[in-house]
C-alpha cells in the first residue's frame, strides 16, 4: 500500500463519472432503501449512499444471484449464453465494502477450478471491475480483524476508494483498476501527501472502531479433531434452523437446481420451461435428505456442525482459505442471537483443559 | 468455456423390469449424435447425471462396461416418493432424456491389475459392480487380473438383478459366483444368509487380494468385521458411496463427507479414506 500511486476525485464528479459510464457497463451502487442499505443498479439521478455501514443483503447476488436461469427447454426456448449480463454489458460494482469484496475472491476459487469449471459465474466475473469502499463505518458485530480483513483490505477489488469527505481517494489495486483510472483520466487528479495522510488517519480510526477481536489464528487446527467433540450437542441449541444466517453471508454459495415448468404448457408432450439454480442451505433438512428416507445430517447438531466446519475446516483444507470475512452479517440477523463469535470461542477453547492439566 | 450443466440428449433403447417388485430397471441409452458416444468416455465405478427435462436430475451410477460400444446403461430403483426415479420409470423405449457426465473418480482399474478381486455386492447397489466384473471378463482384460470371487445377496430370489448375467458368469470357469438372500423361496435351491456371514463361510484369501463392496450402508458397515477378520488391509477396500448431490462438479456443496466431496474425491473410498472421514454419511 505505501507506494501505490493514489488519485484524487471529488465527490460530486463521482456522480458524473459514473452518468458517463451507463452505457458500457452496468453499475451497481449502494442505495438507501427504507432504512437500510442494498445494492442496486445505478440509474441517473439517483444518489450513493456513501454512509451505509453494510447492506443487509451481500452484493455476492450480483454475481451469483439467488435465482438463476441455466437454460430453458421446450419448443420455443428463448437460447442464452451462460453468464450472459443485461445488453451484454460489463458490470462495475460500485463502492462494495472490503469484506465483501474479499468474498467475491472466496467464491472466485469455488466456481473456478482445476476440474469444472461454472461458466455462469466465470462468464459475468471475467466482465466484473470491482470498486470496492475502505470501511470507515464498522458495527458491532463485525470482525473481520480476527479474520484476514481490515478497513482497507484490498482482496478482491481492482480499485479501492476512500471516503475523505469532498474528496474521494482512489488506489489502483489490479491491473484491471489501473487500466480503469487510465482510462477515466480526466476524472482524476493526482493526491497530495495531505489526502494520503488524511486516509490514514481516517483508517486507524475506523481500525479503533472493531472492538470484536477474538483469538481463531489456528481454529482449523483446533476443529481437525473437533467433529466428534460433545461441545457440538450444545452450539445449535438456540438455532431454528432458519438458514438466514446462509442466505446472508457473502462467502455461503451452495446452490439448489430445480426444473420450473411453464403452467400454460404442462399438457403439452414436449415440456416447456427451464432449469434453475437458486441459494440452498446446508441448514435445512432436506438438504441432505435421500431418496430413500436415510439423512446423513438429521439433526440441528449435524447441520450446525457442517456450517461451521466448511467455513473454519474444510475450506481452509480444500482452499487453504477461511470462508467467513467477519462481515458479522449471520450475527446481526439471526433471530435468535446466536453469535458465530461466542461460537468460534467456544471451539477455540477445546482441549485447553486437557493440555493444562496434563490428562 | 465448456459448460458441465447441460445434458447430452440420449434415447431409450431398451428397458428391462429386473426384479420381482418391478421397481428396478436397466435403461439402455444411445447418443442421438454419434460422436457424444466417443466423449462420453468412462471408466467403472464414475456416475452420471441422468435429466429429465421438467422433472430433475438425479445421479446414477453407470452400470455398463466401459467396453460395451455404443450404448450405456444405468439400473435404476424407483422410489415412489422419488421425484426422478419415478417418471422415469414411466418411460418407455424411444423416449429421449439426457445426461452428463461421466463424473466422479471410479475405481482405479489399473492398479488393480495383478490382484485378485473379491467383489461383494447387495441389492440393487450391484451397478457399478456390474460394470467393473463385465470389465475385467472382457477378453482383453481377463489376463490381467487372478482369482475373481463374486458375492452377491438380496432380500429374496426375487430382488436378485442381472439374473441371466449371473448365471452366465456362474457358467465360466474363471470367476466364483456365490449368490444369497436373506430368505428363500421354494424354487429357491442355492444359499440363504446375510452377506457378512456368507463372506465369512467363502472365506476369500486376503493375500494379493482386493476387495469391492457395494450396497446398503447397514451391510457394508457389517461387511468390514469379516474383512478385518479375514485379514484384509484397509487400503485394499474399496466402497462406492452415496450422498443426495445436485451438481456432481464439486460446486452445489452438498454431498461432502468431510473435506472430501463425494461426487468429485469419489464416489469410491477406500476404508482407510474412509477411516479419516467423519462418520457422516
Ligand atoms: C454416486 C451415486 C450413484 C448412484 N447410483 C444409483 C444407481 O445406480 N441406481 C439407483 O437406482 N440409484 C442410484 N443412486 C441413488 C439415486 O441418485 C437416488 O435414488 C435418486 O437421486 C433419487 O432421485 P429422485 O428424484 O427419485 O428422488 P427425490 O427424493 O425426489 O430427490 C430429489 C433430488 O435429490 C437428489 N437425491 C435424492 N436422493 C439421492 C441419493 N440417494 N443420492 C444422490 N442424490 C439424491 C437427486 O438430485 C434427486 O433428483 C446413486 C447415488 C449416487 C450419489
Ligand atoms: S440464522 Fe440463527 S436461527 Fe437461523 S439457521 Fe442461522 S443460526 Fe440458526
Ligand atoms: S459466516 Fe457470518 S460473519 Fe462470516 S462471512 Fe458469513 S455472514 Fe459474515
Ligand atoms: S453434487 Fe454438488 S458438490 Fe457434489
Amino acid at each position: 500500500m505505501e507506494n501505490k500511486k493514489f488519485k484524487i476525485i471529488k465527490k460530486k464528479e463521482i456522480l458524473k463519472l459514473l452518468e458517463s459510464l451507463k452505457k458500457e457497463y452496468s453499475i451497481f451502487v449502494p442505495i438507501e432503501d427504507n432504512g437500510d442499505a442494498r445494492f442496486s443498479e445505478f440509474k441517473s439521478g439517483q444518489d450513493i449512499f456513501w454512509d451505509y455501514r453494510n447492506t443487509k443483503i451481500s452484493p455476492k447476488e450480483i454475481l451469483f444471484p439467488q435465482a438463476e436461469t441455466l437454460f430453458c427447454f421446450g419448443p420455443g426456448a428463448e437460447v442464452k449464453a451462460e453468464g450472459s449480463t443485461p445488453g451484454g454489458k460489463d458490470y462495475l460494482i460500485f463502492g462494495i465494502r472490503p469484506c465483501d469484496a474479499q468474498a467475491i475472491s472466496l467464491l472466485d476459487k469455488v466456481f473456478g477450478g482445476e476440474d469444472f469449471e461454472d461458466p455462469y459465474y466465470l462468464e459475468r466475473r471475467k466482465k466484473t471491475t470491482v470498486i470496492s469502499l475502505a470501511c470507515s463505518k464498522p458495527q458491532i458485530d463485525c470482525f473481520c480483524t480476527s479474520l484476514k480483513g481490515k478497513p482497507e483490505n484490498e482482496e478482491g477489488a481492482d480499485i479501492i476508494l476512500f471516503d475523505l469527505g469532498e474528496d474521494v481517494l482512489a488506489g489502483a489495486v489490479t491491473k484491471k483498476g489501473e487500466k480503469f483510472i487510465e482510462k477515466q483520466n480526466k476524472w482524476f487528479k493526482d493526491a497530495g501527501q495531505s489526502d494520503v495522510d488524511k486516509k490514514d488517519k481516517l483508517m486507524d480510526l475506523s481500525l479503533n472502531k472493531i472492538k470484536s477481536q477474538i483469538d481463531i489464528q489456528n481454529i482449523k487446527e483446533k476443529l481437525d479433531n473437533a467433529f466428534n467433540d460433545l461441545l457440538w450437542n450444545e452450539i445449535h441449541q438456540k438455532c431454528l434452523g432458519c438458514g438466514i444466517c446462509t442466505y446472508f453471508c457473502p462467502t455461503c454459495h451452495c446452490f439448489d437446481i430445480t426444473d420450473e415448468i411453464n403452467p400454460k404448457a404442462a399438457d403439452s408432450k414436449t415440456p416447456e420451461g427451464k432449469r434453475v439454480r437458486c441459494w440452498d442451505s446446508c441448514m435445512y433438512p432436506l438438504f441432505t435428505l435421500h431418496a430413500s428416507g436415510h439423512n446423513p445430517r438429521p439433526t440441528y447438531k449435524e447441520r450446525m456442525r457442517q456450517r461451521i466446519m466448511h467455513k473454519f475446516n474444510y475450506c481452509p483444507e480444500n482452499f487453504k482459505e477461511i470462508f467467513c470475512v467477519g462481515c458479522g452479517r449471520c450475527i446481526r440477523n439471526c433471530p435468535v442471537n446466536l453469535d458465530l463469535r461466542e461460537v468460534l470461542v467456544s471451539l477455540m477453547s477445546l482441549g485447553s483443559l486437557c493440555k493444562d492439566k496434563k490428562i | 468455456m465448456n459448460n458441465p450443466y447441460l445434458p447430452i440428449p440420449v434415447t431409450i433403447k431398451k428397458i428391462t423390469i429386473e426384479n420381482e417388485a418391478r421397481d428396478i430397471k436397466t435403461f439402455d441409452l444411445v447418443f442421438n449424435v454419434k460422436k457424444e458416444t466417443e466423449k462420453f468416455k468412462y471408466t467403472c465405478g464414475q456416475f452420471a447425471e441422468i435429466s429429465m427435462l421438467g422433472i430433475g436430475e438425479a445421479p446414477i451410477g453407470i452400470a455398463s462396461s466401459p467396453m460395451d460400444e455404443d450404448l450405456v446403461q444405468f439400473t435404476v430403483k424407483k422410489y415412489t416418493t422419488g421425484v426422478v426415479t419415478s417418471a422415469l420409470h414411466n418411460l418407455c423405449p424411444g423416449d429421449m432424456i439426457g445426461i452428463r457426465g461421466p463424473y466422479g473418480n471410479g475405481f482405479p482399474m489399473k492398479d488393480f491389475e495383478g490382484s485378485n478381486l473379491v467383489i461383494v455386492g447387495g441389492g440393487f447397489a450391484l451397478t457399478t459392480l456390474r460394470s467393473l466384473t463385465r470389465y475385467i471378463l472382457h477378453k482383453k482384460n481377463r489376463a490381467y487380473f487372478k482369482d475373481i470371487t463374486v458375492l452377491y445377496g438380496a432380500r429374496s430370489p426375487g430382488e436378485l438383478i442381472y439374473k441371466s448375467e449371473l448365471k452366465q458368469w456362474d457358467q465360466r470357469d474363471d470367476i466364483n459366483v456365490h449368490l444369497t438372500v436373506d430368505r428363500g423361496d421354494k424354487n429357491w435351491k442355492g444359499r440363504v444368509g446375510l452377506v457378512p456371514n456368507v463372506l465369512s463361510e467363502i472365506a476369500p484369501r486376503s493375500e494379493n487380494s482386493i476387495v469391492l463392496v457395494c450396497g446398503p450402508l447397514i451391510m457394508v458397515k457389517y461387511t468390514m468385521l469379516p474383512l478385518m477378520d479375514l485379514g484384509f488391509k484397509p487400503e485394499k477396500i474399496f466402497f462406492s458411496l452415496e450422498m443426495r448431490m445436485k451438481c456432481g462438479i464439486g460446486k452445489c456443496g452438498r454431498c461432502n463427507i468431510g473435506p472430501k466431496y463425494v461426487c468429485k474425491d469419489g464416489p469410491v473410498f477406500t476404508y482407510k479414506e474412509l477411516q479419516g472421514l467423519p462418520q457422516e454419511y
